[in-house]
C-alpha cells in the first residue's frame, strides 16, 4: 500500500520491537495514537465528521459527508428498504502514489470494505426505516469519504469518521398522506417538511459498528500501523464489531501471505475485547465533538491548522 | 502572471516580523531586496511565509519551511533511492536527489586497496536501495545536486536504531553532529533534516571490523534499550513538531523532562506542550 522505502536494518528494528511488544515509538500492540474527531463540518450535508488519527497534527485524516436523497422505487430494487451508496476518494494530495490512477485500487477497496459494513442487517442501520412509501419511494443515503492524508491505518479512520457523520445525520421529516383518486383508489402520497429545524436523527446509527485493524508484522500483530509499521506488514485483518459485540465483518488485506490460523483466532478474540474499549473512547471523543459544535458553531472550519484539533 | 497583492504599496518599517507571500516590506528605494523577495512597483515583497531579516541595506525573508540547501562539509543522513553506474542516488530531503560515486566511498579491505571492475558489479553488496548512509557534502555538480562522501571511519551505514525527520532548518550546523548521549544512545544530527537515533556502540568495535561498516544485521537490543531509543525519537519529534532548534543539549533537556511521563504519551498534545516549554525556558537560562 505504500511506496516507502526502508532499510533492511531498519525493518529488523520494527519488526523485533513489534515481536517483544514494544514499538518504535513507544506504543503498546494494541495501542492507538491520539484520535481527532469533529462532526458537522459539512454545512449542506445531512450529516458529516472529519478524523483523524495520529500525533501532534500529522497523521491520517478522512472527511466523510452523509447526503440523504429521495428516490422512486424502479421494478427490481428491494420493495421496503431504503439504500446506503458508499464512495471512497483517496486524494492525490494525501501521498504519492495517489497521483494519476494510483488510488483507483484502493479506492475500490476501501469502498468495498465500508459496503461490506454498512449494507446489510450487519450495519445496525434499519433500511426498512428509510422506506418512505414501499414501492414508491425511499432514502437514499450517499455516504462520501475523502481521505485527506495518510499515515498509516486509513481503514480505521475511515470507519470511525463514518460512524460520527452517520451518527450525526439527521433526515427532513416526511409526511406521508393518503387520498383518494377520482377512481376511488386510495394512493399514497408523500411531502418532505423543507424545514432545517425539523430534523430527526437516523434511527439505528448508535448501533453501527466499529473497525479494528490489526497488521502482521513478524510473528506478531499491532493496531493501528503507523507509515513505516505498514512497509512491513506481512497481511491485514480489519474486523468490524458492533456495540453488541458481535463481528458484523471481516476483511483480509495485504498481498503478501495469510494468517496462520492459531493467529486468525487470537485476533478475533482481542477485536471482541478492544472493541468495547475502542467505542468507549469513540463515545467520549463523539461527546466532545458534539459539544465543540454546540459552543463554538461559529468557528469558521478552516484546515489543519497547527496543534488544534482541526 | 500577476501576484495577488493583500496591501497597498505604504511607507513600512524593517522590523522583526512575520511575513507571508505578497505581503509588502519597504518602498524606501534605499534596500535591495534578497532572497525570499520581489520587487514590483519599487517596492520590495515577501514572495515566501518567514521572518524579515535585514543585513545592512540587503532585505531578505527567511523561509519558516523549506527544503535542504546543502553546503560543502555539511553532514547528513541519506536514504539511498537507485543503484546507477558507478554511482548511487541519495533522497537528501533536498531540492533533487545527491550523488554517491563509488570513487568517494571506503571500500572493505583498507584505504589503500584499489577500485576493480567487480567492485561496480557488485555495488548493492555496499549500499542498496533502502539503505540509509551518514555522509558529508564533498562538492556540487554543475546542475547543483549534491556530491557526497563517506571516506571517514564514522561515515557509513547506520543501523541498530530509527531515523526521525525534521525540518532542516531546525538543525544548526555545529563542530559536531555524532552525539553519543549519557542516556546511552547514539544520535546523528543530519543538516538536513535526518535524525538517527540508535543503540550506542563503540567505535573501536566498528573499527577492529571492517566487514562492520556495509552490514545490514542489527546488533541484538534489549527491551530496555528499545525503550530508551524510542523516548529520544518521540522527543525528537516533539521539538521538531513545536519548532525547537535540535541539538544535542535541547535532546538532552528534552529527555530529562521527559522522564515523568512515560515513552507513548510524550506525542500527546498536552505533554509535548509542556515539555517544549520546560526545553525552551532551559535553554534560554543557558544563553
Amino acid at each position: 500500500m505504500t511506496s516507502l522505502l526502508l532499510s533492511p536494518a531498519e525493518q529488523d528494528y520494527i519488526i523485533r520491537g513489534v515481536e517483544s511488544g514494544f514499538r518504535a515509538d513507544g506504543r503498546g500492540s494494541l495501542d492507538r495514537r491520539e484520535v481527532s474527531l469533529r462532526t458537522g463540518m459539512i454545512s449542506q450535508a445531512n450529516g458529516s465528521a472529519r478524523c483523524r488519527i495520529g500525533n501532534l497534527g500529522v497523521g491520517t485524516d478522512v472527511l466523510v459527508g452523509v447526503k440523504a436523497e429521495v428516490n422512486t422505487w424502479a421494478p427490481g430494487e428491494p420493495e421496503d428498504l431504503g439504500s446506503i451508496v458508499c464512495n471512497v476518494e483517496c486524494s492525490p494530495s494525501a501521498a504519492q502514489e495517489f497521483e494519476g490512477r494510483g488510488a483507483e485500487e484502493i479506492n475500490v477497496e476501501l469502498t468495498q470494505l465500508l459496503d461490506r459494513i454498512l449494507n446489510g442487517p450487519q450495519s445496525g442501520l434499519d433500511l426498512k426505516k428509510l422506506c418512505i412509501i414501499p414501492k414508491q419511494a425511499y432514502w437514499v443515503l450517499h455516504i462520501d469519504a475523502l481521505v485527506l492524508d495518510v499515515k498509516g491505518s486509513i481503514v480505521d479512520t475511515l470507519v470511525w469518521a463514518t460512524r460520527a457523520a452517520l451518527m450525526s445525520t439527521s433526515l427532513p421529516r416526511v409526511v406521508v398522506e393518503t387520498i383518494a383518486d377520482e377512481m376511488g383508489n386510495m394512493q399514497a402520497e408523500f411531502d418532505v417538511v423543507d424545514d432545517p429545524d425539523d430534523l430527526t436523527p437516523l434511527e439505528g446509527a448508535k448501533n453501527l459498528p466499529i473497525s479494528v485493524t490489526f497488521s502482521q508484522i513478524g510473528k506478531r500483530y499491532v493496531v493501528d500501523a503507523s507509515e513505516q509499521e505498514e512497509a512491513v506488514t506481512q497481511a491485514r485483518l480489519t474486523v468490524a464489531v458492533s456495540p453488541a459485540m458481535e463481528i458484523c465483518a471481516i476483511q483480509k488485506g495485504g498481498m503478501f501471505r495469510g494468517f496462520p490460523p492459531s493467529l486468525l483466532t487470537e485476533i478475533l478474540e482481542t477485536a471482541q475485547r478492544i472493541a468495547r474499549e475502542e467505542l468507549t473512547k469513540f463515545d467520549i471523543h463523539y461527546a466532545q465533538a458534539k459539544l465543540h459544535l454546540s459552543s463554538q458553531a461559529e468557528e469558521p472550519s478552516t484546515g489543519s491548522t497547527f496543534l488544534v484539533q482541526f | 502572471m500577476t501576484m495577488e497583492i493583500d496591501e497597498a504599496p505604504q511607507k513600512v518599517g524593517i522590523a522583526a516580523r512575520i511575513v507571508t507571500p505578497g505581503t509588502a516590506i519597504t518602498n524606501d528605494p534605499a534596500f535591495m531586496r534578497g532572497h525570499g523577495t520581489f520587487s514590483e512597483h519599487d517596492t520590495i515583497y515577501s514572495s515566501v511565509a518567514g521572518v524579515v531579516e535585514r543585513i545592512n541595506k540587503l532585505v531578505s525573508v527567511r523561509p519558516l519551511k523549506q527544503r535542504y540547501s546543502g553546503e560543502i562539509g555539511d553532514i547528513i543522513v541519506g536514504r539511498i533511492t537507485e543503484v546507477a553506474s558507478k554511482r548511487w542516488r541519495v533522497d537528501v530531503n533536498s531540492r533533487q536527489d545527491g550523488v554517491l560515486l563509488l570513487s568517494s566511498i571506503n571500500l572493505p579491505g583498507g584505504i589503500q586497496r584499489r577500485k576493480s571492475e567487480s567492485d561496480e558489479l557488485q555495488m548493492r553488496t555496499f549500499f542498496a536501495e533502502g539503505d540509509l548512509v551518514f555522509a558529508e557534502v564533498q562538492s556540487y555538480f554543475a546542475d547543483g545536486a549534491l556530491s557526497l562522501h563517506t571516506r571517514s571511519i564514522q561515515y557509513g551505514k547506520l543501523r541498530n536504531g530509527t531515523l526521525v525527520t525534521a525540518f532542516p532548518q531546525l538543525v544548526p550546523r555545529s563542530r559536531s553532529h555524532f552525539h553519543t548521549l549519557p542516556c546511552g544512545v547514539d544520535v546523528v544530527l543530519g543538516v538536513n533534516g535526518y535524525i538517527w537515533v540508535s543503540k550506542h556502540v563503540s567505535a573501536s568495535k566498528v573499527e577492529a571490523n571492517a566487514e562492520l561498516i556495509y552490514s545490514d544485521k542489527n546488533e541484538p537490543i534489549s527491551d530496555d534499550e528499545r525503550e530508551v531509543i524510542a523516548r529520544v525519537a518521540n522527543c525528537i519529534q516533539l521539538l521538531n513538531r513545536l519548532y525547537v532548534k535540535i541539538t544535542d543539549t535541547s535532546i538532552i533537556f528534552a529527555y530529562e523532562a521527559s522522564l515523568a511521563h512515560s515513552v507513548k504519551d510524550l506525542l500527546t498534545n498536552d505533554v509535548a506542550v509542556e515539555l517544549a516549554h520546560n526545553v525552551m525556558a532551559r535553554l534560554e537560562q543557558q544563553a
